[in-house]
């Protein structure tokens, strides 16, 4: 794994049509921390990490990574990104995780131990290995994300971005999460609400 | 035997049975009997230019003219699968769907015309016209399923394509199980009716072929030439069709469009 990389958002504004989401908005994420944004719904979250993940583009300002200009592809291929509502098609949960590593970006963190990787990353967060028999469609929202964090455990990517992570999980998986994830070798920038994940943040960025 | 010719009085005699499913369509209030009076004289119509612009293409038999004339029925199918594919109709999504169908249709007309037939003339109006008349008519439709369910698709569950995006996929990679769904959907329905071919129903060209006197063994050789024409041809306009849209209809952040789709 490349070393976690530090990110800055510089005066960046953002919105769409006559609706404005950000305005001259401005954060640092160190290396290694965990830097936690908090707000209301709809102050612009969600967007500020598709910002950075080069979904849209910022009105204005800038948005660098290791201090060099911003070149979505190249921190696509440097992170892990768990969405709020995680949809990942037709197929077994073992399919769908599966699919990532298909991708050129990702096909040497797929080695010959992946498959006991896997399920010791599942059965940390409390999953046991039949359910990657089970379609994913099936599963509960907080199966989902459980799923979707082991993903982003096993694309081992230095920098991780995690919308409203234990949304949907009970105390005792919020905790194997934030030791399986939030181990000082990642930049974590995360968005949530639940007291257990923000008493996690090394920084907090309030939003309005 | 020789064929039958209908007189138009004949003709106009069939129409009367067309008063059972209007009367039922009125019974039920489905509101469809103004649309099949429009859609009836538009077939008779559309139909009478073509028998009498065929009676002059035949006559003449340039490979020329008959090359225009499939230019110009690409162009008519090409506004006719934007249209019902629910897109708009934007320079970005015409002119690939239009150079897609194009490409697809002189591939497998030169391939079936010129190297499996063997036409003594290039382009011979008998052959070139019906087969690539019915070969572009499945194009069409197979296109307008693929390529709705495609961009559809894509705009439903952009939170798939994005994380695909997310995880370093290129943007090929972050659409191929879209493409792949679009595919499936779009080969479905040529895939069922090869396979209840014969059985459930006679296809309209061996129907035409044995109606105008000829072996039901040639027929079938030809039926089944043009199955797996129109089955290839359907494949590769709906595979290029998706392909080429793709260059165009997406913006430098790798997100599609929208303004494409009509809702």
């Amino acid at each position: 794994m490349a070393a976690s990389p530090d990110i800055s958002f510089e005066n960046v504004a953002f919105g769409f049509e006559n609706e404005r989401i950000v305005t001259d908005f401005s954060f640092k994420a160190a290396p290694g921390q965990h830097t936690l944004l908090k707000g209301e719904s709809g102050s612009g979250k969600s967007t500020l990490l598709k910002l950075l993940l080069g979904f849209y583009k910022p009105q204005s300002g800038t948005i660098s990574v290791n201090r060099k200009t911003y070149d979505a592809q190249k921190v696509r291929k440097q992170t892990a990104w768990l969405p709020q509502d995680l949809n990942l098609g037709a197929g077994t949960v073992s399919e769908v995780m599966d699919k990532p590593f298909e991708f050129a970006a990702n096909q040497s963190s797929q080695n010959k131990n992946f498959e006991q990787h896997r399920i010791r990353t599942l059965k940390t967060l409390g999953l046991a290995p039949d359910i990657l028999d089970k379609q994913f469609r099936d599963l509960s929202t907080g199966q989902r994300q459980r799923v979707g964090l082991a993903l982003c455990h096993l694309l081992d990517k230095p920098l991780l971005l995690l919308d409203e992570p234990t949304s949907a999980l009970d105390e005792a998986s919020k905790q194997k999460a934030a030791e399986l994830l939030l181990d000082r070798e990642h930049t974590v920038i995360s968005t949530s609400h639940d007291p257990f994940w923000v008493a996690q943040a090394d920084n907090i960025i309030g939003l309005s | 035997m020789e064929i039958i010719d209908l007189t138009w009085t004949q003709l106009g005699i069939g129409f009367i049975i067309m008063l059972v499913p209007a009367y039922i369509l009125w019974k039920y209030r489905t509101g469809l009997n103004k649309k099949l009076l429009t859609a009836s004289v538009r077939m008779v119509l559309q139909l009478l230019f073509v028998g009498y612009y065929l009676q002059y293409l035949f006559e003449y038999d340039n490979p020329w003219i008959n090359a225009a004339w499939i230019f110009v029925m690409v162009a008519v199918a090409d506004f006719a699968t934007i249209d019902r594919s629910d897109l708009k109709r934007k320079w970005s999504v015409i002119l690939p769907i239009f150079g897609a169908t194009f490409f697809g249709i002189i591939v497998i007309d030169l391939f079936f015309l010129e190297v499996v037939i063997q036409l003594p003339k290039l382009l011979a109006a008998q052959y070139t016209i019906p087969i690539t008349g019915m070969v572009l008519g499945n194009c069409l439709r197979s296109n307008v399923i693929g390529i709705n369910a495609f961009y559809y698709s894509l705009n439903e569950h952009q939170e798939r394509y994005q994380f695909y995006l997310s995880c370093g996929a290129t943007r090929s990679e972050a659409v191929h199980s879209f493409f792949s769904d679009a595919l499936q959907k779009s080969a479905n329905p040529t895939l069922a009716s090869m396979a209840t071919i014969g059985l459930v129903s006679l296809p309209g060209m061996m129907t035409g072929q044995i109606l105008s006197g000829s072996s039901p063994l040639i027929a079938i050789k030809y039926q089944i030439m043009i199955m797996v024409a129109i089955f290839s041809g359907t494949i590769l306009s709906v595979y290029l069709g998706i392909l080429f849209t793709n260059k165009f209809v997406f913006k430098d952040t790798d997100m599609l469009d929208e303004t494409i789709l009509n809702n």
